[in-house]
């Protein structure tokens, strides 16, 4: 019982560390992108349309990793410690 | 907990072995949705009018046709409807899954999107595409390309070109994916009824189903174009004669 305990508890830190890391570097990433389009088309208001469609492949390519670090973290953490049925059920005292 | 995400119903096809029985039904539907829909706007090119849904349309075709012809060249023209097809294709499928099937009591559902055996034949597909007319079109400067521009690049040119449909099944799979497996985090929040103190986060918790179906909604779209716009910027590199 306590090495399953052990387990859960090395999960759920290892989850949280991978979702404070997807969701820092894809923090950034996005304010990375935004802010340079911002300056483009502050630069060349012309050129909205164009600058529109590459700042949503920019958004949309780097928001796939922290997206498939989320997917994979999740694998992990409902694969080890069965969420939904384990820890909520606790949580809610049946 | 009696919905189960990731688990398909199996049917037993004799060449294919196990394939995903309820991924390839929603896809029908998908595809009868689509045909529906074409046929519906194309309808409204009977008369000498122009309609509502023709013009709306039109703007996506155009848009679409516009970047492949921009990006591409002049070469790009015969693909065209290949990716306004691939785009509505996806979209359609990403959007289906708001419809609950599931709970209609329908044993089909979900987006297809989010089984990796749809997106990894896409992606498939679209490997397959840039390589043929890559080839087809510059002969074999496309497989020169591998060793340029030093032949020691060769491993590492190798795995640029392997992991390009790797990476466009897993960001499409897992977009979606996540976003299903959202609503059903936050359904078992709901269901276990939990309250700390006087706080009911339960009852506070069902108010987030309505702001993640509009994130799944502008994931879907944006995923849908990102497939597209990635597969028009391969095709691009494939056959550019320059590099």
């Amino acid at each position: 019982m306590t090495s399953q305990a052990l387990v859960a508890a090395a999960t759920l830190i290892a989850f949280a560390l991978i979702v404070t890391g997807v969701a820092f570097g894809s923090a950034i990433g996005d304010g990375l992108v935004a802010s340079k389009a911002v300056e483009a088309i502050a630069r060349q208001p012309e050129a909205r349309p164009n600058i529109f469609t590459f700042l949503f492949l920019g958004v949309g390519v780097l928001e796939a990793f922290p997206i498939i670090g989320l997917g994979l973290a999740f694998y992990m953490l409902f694969g080890i410690v069965g969420l939904p049925s384990g820890i909520y059920a606790a949580l809610a005292g049946h | 907990m009696h919905e189960k995400l990731g688990e398909h119903i199996l049917w037993h096809v004799p060449v294919l072995g196990a394939v995903h029985g309820d991924t390839i039904v929603t896809t029908w539907l998908v595809m009868v949705i689509a045909l529906l829909f074409f046929g519906w706007v194309g309808a409204s090119y009977r008369s000498a009018y122009q309609s509502r849904r023709q013009v709306v349309l039109e703007g996506v075709v155009n848009y679409i046709a516009d970047l492949a012809t921009s990006t591409i060249g002049p070469k790009g023209e015969p693909f065209v409807p290949f990716f306004i097809a691939l785009f509505i294709f996806i979209f359609l499928m990403n959007q289906i899954g708001i419809v609950p099937f599931k709970i209609l009591g329908i044993p089909f559902g979900g987006s297809p999107t989010a089984d990796l055996a749809t997106t990894v034949a896409l992606s498939l597909i679209v490997f397959c595409l840039t390589w043929i007319v890559g080839i087809r079109y510059t002969g074999m400067k496309r497989i020169k390309h591998l060793v340029q521009p030093f032949w020691w690049l060769f491993p590492i040119n190798v795995i640029d070109e392997a992991v390009r449909p790797v990476t466009l099944a897993a960001r499409l799979f897992f977009n979606i994916f996540v976003g299903e497996l959202l609503f059903l985090i936050i359904a078992s929040i709901i269901q276990s009824r939990i309250s700390i103190g006087f706080f009911n986060l339960s009852l506070t918790a069902a108010i987030l189903p309505f702001f993640i179906q509009f994130f799944n909604f502008f994931v879907g779209t944006v995923q849908a174009f990102v497939f597209t716009l990635l597969a028009i910027v391969y095709l691009a590199l494939s056959i550019s004669d320059d590099h």
